[in-house]
């Protein structure tokens, strides 16, 4: 090959993959952009409800993509009182934060029992339990209704806080079970020989040992009682009991027409869960696949 | 250790869950599938029906009707959120900066109340003050614009675009974990084959997440067979059943019409066509697993 020859070859070589290189940098640039627009269309719900809830009425019709031309903080104010917000967050806070410390107790202890010791009907025990996973929630809202009306719990925080934590219990034991099979038990023994009861040993080993799969257990019950709309729908009817998901509908209901007040509402009541995902996001998306994925 | 105290230990500490979850969870399928056998308005008296609450439902046309619209959410789930899903899963498992943003945006919807989103999406689609046919004006598209919820033909088609964003978000973190749990010497070795780009994607990655998939496609399933809130709030069922589900018709027959004994009938119908479904998704894919 003669020098010429070669430098044809080499600048022919370099020219053909600067021009594939380029298109795929085009390529893999549109495609970016693609996908920075596709996540822009799943915030922006999100986003117009948070700009619209500062808007005055005129304002929410004339200039429905713009941002508002004054901010009205006082649609805020105004929503927390008239949709006697307090007392729906006290009540959804209430209700969360018992059925979650009721889940946590009982499933850490059925977990324990079913991860450490055995008896006869373990299997069954453990099979009672996970069938419940399969139970669609739904279907129990009638019998429910009936069998709270005969125990009179209808229309107190039981009716809500019972139900959470009964239905919380198949994933959370799940969960925790499994976690607790990964864990040597030379921990436990150690504390057994020292002179711990088993009681002891729960509360002073087991729970603090299984922390991490605590915490996948707190997100998921804790969202699924905070966000819960069809039992509080049945078995509230109280006002002074409502939850926020329920009052925020009944709220709606009654001022339609004031769009801002309304966006203003609906924007206090999902505050708190967005900046709980904001601040542990990492630990929230894990906590929710739990289980999901075999490693 | 003293057995005896062992054996009081285990029965102590299973027995309040046992109860809690027997009494509202486990009771309550079993009573309703006793209450499906009786005429009762929830006062007064229950009367013995014996099956005829199952010939009723059998020839219920909205019950049909009710099944066919989730067996629509089902499909609009597994087509739409597990392929949007996985797809985004492979471009975004890695972490820079605009690819958390995107992943955080995409699961964002997951943590708010269904309540809300489906508000939300209610004022998007409102005839007069809705964002969807104000834009569709925007871009002279005005004859476009629909009554997107009230229309009984396209009503339910309209609740599918928030059914797949409120939940894509999770399945996008499932199949994110998974591809994250692949060894890296599986790459290493497809780098020393020289295998890559869709090659790759489709001899090694996919075969590599198959149980992941598999298992998406159950919650997806199931989940969407529970859906209620959202159609609920958007729609309550209407305009005249039309967007009506099994959870929503169970629920207007029995705390609207106050028929306890075929709401119960309805109840229980649920339990078994979500167990045919799950049954069935389990049998689909353990064929593809061999």
């Amino acid at each position: 090959m003669s020098n010429a020859q070669l430098a044809r070859t080499v600048s022919r070589s370099v020219e053909s993959t600067s021009g594939r290189t380029l298109r795929k940098k085009w390529g893999a640039g549109l495609f970016w952009i693609f996908l920075l627009l596709y996540g822009i269309l799943t915030i922006y719900p999100l986003f117009w409800l948070i700009i619209s809830a500062f808007k005055s009425n005129a304002e929410f019709f004339s200039r429905p993509f713009g941002l508002p031309e004054t901010w009205l903080w006082e649609n805020f104010t105004r929503a927390w009182e008239t949709s006697k917000m307090g007392t729906a967050f006290m009540n959804s806070v209430i209700v969360s934060a018992v059925s979650l410390a009721l889940t946590l107790l009982l499933a850490g202890l059925t977990s324990y029992v079913l991860a450490r010791f055995n008896f006869r009907l373990k299997g069954w025990t453990m099979a009672f339990f996970v069938v419940g996973m399969l139970i669609p929630i739904h279907s129990t809202l009638v019998p429910l209704f009936i069998l709270m009306k005969q125990m009179s719990i209808l229309n107190t925080y039981w009716a809500l806080i019972f139900p959470y934590a009964a239905f919380a219990l198949p994933t959370a034991i799940f969960v925790l079970t499994a976690y607790l099979a990964t864990i040597p038990k030379e921990i436990e023994e150690a504390a057994y020989i020292d002179g711990t009861g088993l009681w002891g040993v729960f509360f002073r080993i087991m729970l603090p040992i299984s922390l991490p799969a605590l915490s996948t257990v707190t997100i998921l019950t804790f969202l699924h009682s905070w966000n819960d709309f069809s039992f509080a729908l049945v078995f509230i009817s109280n006002a002074a009991l409502k939850t926020l998901p329920l009052s925020i509908t009944t709220f709606a209901d009654g001022f339609q027409t004031d769009y801002g007040l309304t966006l203003a509402a609906m924007t206090l009541s999902v505050l708190p869960t967005i900046l709980v995902f904001l601040l542990f996001q990492e630990q929230v998306m894990k906590g929710m696949t739990a289980g999901a994925v075999k490693g | 250790m003293n057995t005896l105290r062992v054996r009081r230990f285990i029965a102590l500490a299973l027995l309040p869950s046992l109860v809690l979850y027997a009494l509202f969870v486990f009771v309550p399928v079993v009573w309703s599938a006793y209450y499906s056998f009786f005429n009762w308005s929830g006062i007064g008296e229950a009367k013995f029906h014996g099956a005829k609450n199952y010939v009723e439902l059998v020839n219920d046309p909205v019950f049909w009707h009710s099944l066919k619209n989730n067996v629509i959410f089902v499909l609009a789930s597994v087509l739409g959120q597990v392929p949007i899903a996985l797809v985004l899963a492979i471009v975004l498992h890695k972490s820079n900066g605009l690819q958390r943003f995107l992943r955080s945006a995409v699961f964002m919807p997951m943590v708010l109340s269904s309540v809300v989103i489906g508000m939300i999406w209610q004022y998007i689609y409102h005839p007069q003050i809705g964002i969807l046919n104000f834009l569709l004006d925007a871009v002279g598209l005005g004859s476009w614009k629909l009554q997107w919820l009230s229309d009984p033909n396209i009503a339910i088609y309209a609740l599918l675009p928030p059914l797949i964003w409120n939940f894509v978000g999770l399945y996008l973190i499932i199949f994110i974990s998974a591809l994250q749990n692949i060894p890296g010497e599986i790459h290493d070795a497809a780098k020393i084959d020289g295998v890559s780009g869709a090659r790759k994607l489709f001899s090694v990655t996919l075969p590599m997440i198959w149980g992941t998939i598999q298992v998406a496609l159950i919650l997806c399933i199931s989940g969407s067979l529970k859906s209620f809130d959202l159609v609920y709030v958007m729609t309550k069922g209407g305009p005249a059943h039309a967007t009506e589900l099994l959870a929503t018709y169970m629920y207007n027959s029995t705390f609207s019409t106050y028929r306890y004994g075929y709401g119960s009938t309805i109840s229980t119908a649920i339990v078994i066509i979500s167990l045919l479904f799950i049954g069935t998704s389990q049998w689909l894919t353990r064929k593809k697993a061999d």
